[in-house]
């Protein structure tokens, strides 16, 4: 009984010194902290905002005319709202369209005028107002500094010891780990504070999680659960989506199995050749990352590029769906592109769908597009 | 008030709240692992961001996920506690008996208690780590390219990338793979000059830094994603390391006299007998 007593006061003292731990050190008013995969948002005061981007470095965010924060590194310190930006990625730049910033901010791309399907970098490249500033493997960094950018959004790290030159600040917008879903979503949470354009990221991230909600409810009694593999075979190499990125958790939401759940790490990550082929056998349903560009027409034209996958299921007697060129443009219309998805995986729940982001390879090409049959 | 010391301290000497808290930390870690699987991105900030920072942030906005950490520490907090009142409490009974034993005897009967200062000693330099360790986040160099310490005139240069790869033909998916990457670096003082090799779990220590590979690029013989070179950087200023190092040594010791003990006087005893 006393052993007992003791312990409970033991247990009690615990309690009390809890709080202690996981009380806040800064607080404050106008404070709040949003976490996005292994991005952050943290908003110390009602004028500086602290994030940390896909690389783990911490960039200020101070509102112009302010002076500078002490103790911080001059290419750690962003004025916002940010007014020039060149962007690597097209997710980037469709960021930037949900938010409603494009058509003003964006200055620098590094992919030429006709590959964009995005109407606003089109018109901007004509006009002048936005350059091509080289591949990003050889980047032009005299046309760089001419568009004057005061934010390089990038996944390329090396890059950044050259801006640090020039003293453009430049945040990572890819992460080690593929994104989540909920990452994918809440990205646009994470530029919203370059541009002070919080509002329109809230309402950004309810559109699509409506959408979301709407997908549970429509497919949670659909019919046979299909089985999905995301990926392709280049060569000797094996890339797929990990069961930690967005499109695996998709799947999983839409009452779907996606057969490389088990697979965890970087987007487009490497598996073996064996891994694939027996996911392959079992699979109703197949993404490949291959657009028309690359020749992938039809399922005998994939065949062709790669004989190995002429083994899995899908290409025998499944389906098979390939990106169309405009799809990796379209991050503001995550939404669309969710829904096409479900609607894909169960095309009972969609009667009359019709796909404007993939598309369904036949079995041969057609005879006027010179395939063979 | 002397009774009232007396009665904490017994409290806290008690081998109740030794076995009671010994249960709690093996619940607890056991609910961490739990919360850990698929969740280590909420952890790995803690290195860089230090404690107090992350309880404010990635802690607090993730507590069903985090709160196990925070008890732990505090449990461990608590063991500790109950560690040194226990061991002092020893130690204090040892002193009081020293004249009916011999020195060297009295001596090697400390070694327990040498090994639990030292479990102490070791446990508040990871909490210094944790607490005051100043980390520079990422910083990434490109060959040729070199970077200031802060607070110091010393500088790291980046001279070449020269890792090893995988040359075997066993794993088609190794082939041209790198398996250990290596960056050499020339470590500049004013006039004094000199040269390391960095790899993973091959950190460079330099002017009170520790230098820590984080990343690199490439990753594959022909080129990654982008083919340019690369490595990005973790560097460190820890002051947990002056106190865990000289407790590992002290702990040695206290194993090393708690064996003599064993070995030579238990012995003894048992020819006596």
């Amino acid at each position: 009984m006393k052993c007992c007593r003791e312990q409970f006061q033991y247990l009690a003292l615990l309690v009390i010194l809890l709080p202690l731990f996981a009380c806040d050190g800064k607080g404050g008013s106008g404070a709040s902290f949003v976490q996005v995969g292994d991005f952050t948002v943290n908003r110390i005061s009602e004028d500086i905002t602290e994030v940390r981007d896909g690389a783990g470095r911490k960039l200020i965010l101070v509102p112009r005319g302010t002076p500078d924060p002490d103790g911080i590194e001059p290419c750690r310190v962003v004025r916002v709202p940010v007014q020039r930006v060149a962007a690597y990625g097209a997710f980037d730049v469709a960021t930037m369209k949900a938010l409603g910033v494009l058509e003003e901010v964006l200055v620098g791309v590094t992919t030429p005028a006709d590959e964009w399907y995005v109407d606003e970098v089109r018109e901007g490249m004509e006009a002048g107002r936005i350059a091509f500033l080289g591949y990003s493997s050889s980047i032009d960094f005299e046309q760089l500094r001419q568009q004057q950018p005061e934010l390089v959004l990038t996944w390329d790290h090396s890059i950044i010891p050259m801006l640090d030159d020039l003293g453009i600040p430049c945040a990572i917008t890819s992460t080690p780990t593929a994104m989540c879903l909920n990452a994918r979503m809440r990205f646009v949470q994470f530029l919203a504070p370059f541009f002070q354009k919080k509002k329109e990221a809230d309402a950004f991230f309810d559109r699509v999680n409506t959408t979301l909600t709407a997908i549970r409810k429509k497919t949670a009694n659909a019919g046979p659960t299909p089985k999905v593999i995301w990926g392709d075979i280049y060569e000797k190499r094996v890339y797929v989506e990990p069961g930690n990125a967005w499109v695996g958790e998709l799947v999983g939401l839409a009452q779907s199995d996606y057969l490389f759940h088990d697979v965890y790490g970087t987007s487009c990550i490497e598996i073996a050749v064996e891994r694939f082929l027996y996911s392959g056998e079992e699979a109703d349903i197949y993404f490949t990352y291959r657009t028309e560009k690359t020749g992938v027409t039809s399922k005998a034209s994939l065949a062709r590029l790669n004989p190995l996958l002429a083994n899995i299921r899908p290409l025998k007697s499944g389906r098979v769906y390939a990106p169309l060129p405009h799809y990796s443009q379209s991050g503001d219309r995550l939404d669309e592109i969710l829904t096409e998805i479900a609607a894909i995986l169960h095309p009972e729940c969609y009667p009359g769908f019709e796909q404007k982001f993939f598309k369904e390879l036949p079995e041969t090409d057609p005879p006027e597009q010179g395939g063979i049959s | 008030m002397k009774t009232l010391f007396k009665t904490i301290w017994q409290k806290i000497c008690s081998i109740h709240l030794t076995v009671a808290l010994c249960l709690m930390i093996t619940a607890d870690s056991a609910w961490g692992y739990f919360c850990l699987n698929r969740h280590a991105d909420l952890f790995e900030p803690l290195n860089d961001i230090g404690l107090v920072e992350w309880i404010a942030t990635f802690g607090r906005h993730n507590l069903s996920h985090t709160l196990w950490l925070m008890l732990l520490l505090v449990l461990l907090f608590l063991l500790g506690l109950n560690t040194f009142a226990c061991t002092t409490d020893r130690v204090l009974g040892l002193v009081s008996a020293r004249s009916r034993m011999g020195a060297r005897r009295f001596f090697f009967r400390l070694a327990p208690h040498v090994m639990h200062y030292a479990v102490l000693i070791i446990l508040s330099g990871y909490l210094g780590t944790y607490l005051f360790a100043r980390v520079l986040d990422s910083r990434t160099l490109v060959p040729g390219g070199s970077m200031t310490l802060p607070g110091t005139a010393a500088t790291i240069t980046f001279d070449a990338f020269d890792p090893i790869y995988y040359e075997g033909d066993a794993l088609p998916a190794f082939e041209n793979r790198v398996l250990m990457p290596r960056a050499r670096l020339t470590l500049t003082r004013g006039d004094d000059v000199s040269t390391a090799v960095l790899a993973y779990n091959r950190p460079v220590r330099f002017e009170g830094y520790g230098i820590f590979l984080k990343n690199f690029n490439p990753t594959m013989r022909s080129g990654g994603m982008s083919g340019r070179t690369r490595i990005d950087l973790s560097l460190r200023r820890d002051p947990g390391v002056r106190l865990y190092i000289p407790g590992m040594f002290l702990f040695t010791v206290g194993l090393v006299m708690y064996l003599v003990e064993r070995v030579f006087y238990k012995k003894n005893k048992k020819e006596t007998l």
